[in-house]
């Protein structure tokens, strides 16, 4: 299953100015996408299971490199949740 | 006439350059002598146009359009978009547009049917390549992104058959020009999925070795294991174009080496065509 909305921000946040903004004021840039309420909370929590579910695993971890997970952690979280 | 010049492919990932400086020393020195040899290679085949087979890593395309292969037919592309790519030395990487145009006629001549692009960004898959097999000048490149990240994807024999086509369209274009290609991507890796890291040295050992049997045995293999070999395996795709192009002759294997920092079993090939 695809999240349109999810992996479309995912996808822009690859542009290294959004990302900025991302990590400065994530729910502004979060409000431009219609990124329903479990979603936005598993973004919250780093979800990485839940969000991986959702979208292309390329996206996520393009997604999750960008906002400075290791990759370490990104895999462990993978696994283990 | 125009004439083929040669087929080659090589990994490419993006901690190749992101982890470079943490890989091994002797895995370094293996990596970079491949990437060198390959280079030679195509230095002296001496192709005025380069047909690159690669993903797209969602560079130019998204949900909205994905498409199964897309060819660039432009007269330049961009280089790579990646902000950890900006040390590649090619912002504006020249195309082909006669011969890709060439080659999308010829394609839907015989029942293909490629999206095109007058303006394309090369990400990693193409560029990673380039870079380290040390090309200071580039030939022509005419770009030809098939999809091996998002399903559905292209059928293995497919992409075989693309090759054979490609090597007919070069073949039946009319300046005597020398065309190669280079497939890039694969061997086994697993990016963003539970089993990211993995490298299956059997598989990737089995599947260099399928490829100088018949394309039935390397393609029935690589249907069965596919599904549970990583995600970034199934860039072996795109060895299957050269493949194709190079009519099945099967390669001579520069090197091969799983490299966990890279987290890519790295294969470096060479089509016989000759």
């Amino acid at each position: 299953m695809r999240d349109y909305w999810l992996s479309k921000m995912f996808y822009d946040l690859q542009n290294p100015a959004l990302a900025a903004e991302y990590r400065a004021e994530r729910d502004k840039v979060l409000d431009r996408y219609r990124i329903g309420p479990e979603v936005r909370k598993a973004l919250a929590e780093n979800d990485v299971p839940f969000l991986a579910q959702r979208t292309n695993a390329y996206l996520l971890r393009y997604y999750f490199f960008g906002t400075g997970m290791k990759d370490e952690e990104f895999i462990r979280r993978l696994r283990h949740g | 006439m125009a004439s083929f010049a040669g087929a080659f492919a090589a990994s490419h990932g993006p901690l190749l350059v992101r982890e470079w400086d943490a890989v091994p020393a002797g895995e370094k020195s293996r990596l970079k002598n491949a990437f060198e040899e390959l280079g030679r290679r195509l230095k002296s085949a001496q192709p005025d146009a380069l047909i690159v087979v690669s993903p797209d890593h969602w560079s130019n395309f998204f949900l909205d359009n994905y498409p199964a292969v897309c060819l660039g037919v432009g007269a330049a592309n961009e280089g790579p978009p990646e902000p950890w790519m900006k040390a590649f030395a090619h912002r504006d990487i020249a195309g082909h547009p006669a011969l890709a145009l060439h080659i999308v006629e010829e394609a839907m001549r015989a029942g293909f049917e490629p999206s095109v692009s007058h303006r394309l960004k090369l990400d990693h898959g193409a560029c990673i390549p380039l870079w380290r097999m040390g090309l200071e000048t580039l030939p022509k490149i005419v770009p030809m992104l098939l999809n091996s990240i998002e399903p559905p994807m292209p059928s293995l024999r497919r992409c075989l058959d693309w090759g054979r086509l490609l090597r007919q369209a070069i073949e039946s274009y009319r300046e005597p020009i020398r065309v190669a290609i280079l497939g890039t991507g694969g061997l086994s890796h697993s990016i963003g999925e539970p089993t990211m890291g993995a490298i299956h040295e059997d598989f990737d050992h089995e599947t260099i070795r399928r490829f100088s049997s018949s394309d039935d045995a390397l393609i029935s293999y690589l249907e069965d294991e596919l599904p549970r070999r990583g995600n970034g395996s199934e860039e072996v795709r795109n060895w299957l174009v050269a493949h194709g192009a190079a009519l099945g002759r099967g390669f001579e294997l520069v090197d091969y080496l799983p490299v966990p920092t890279v987290i890519v079993g790295c294969g470096f090939a060479s089509w016989r065509v000759q």
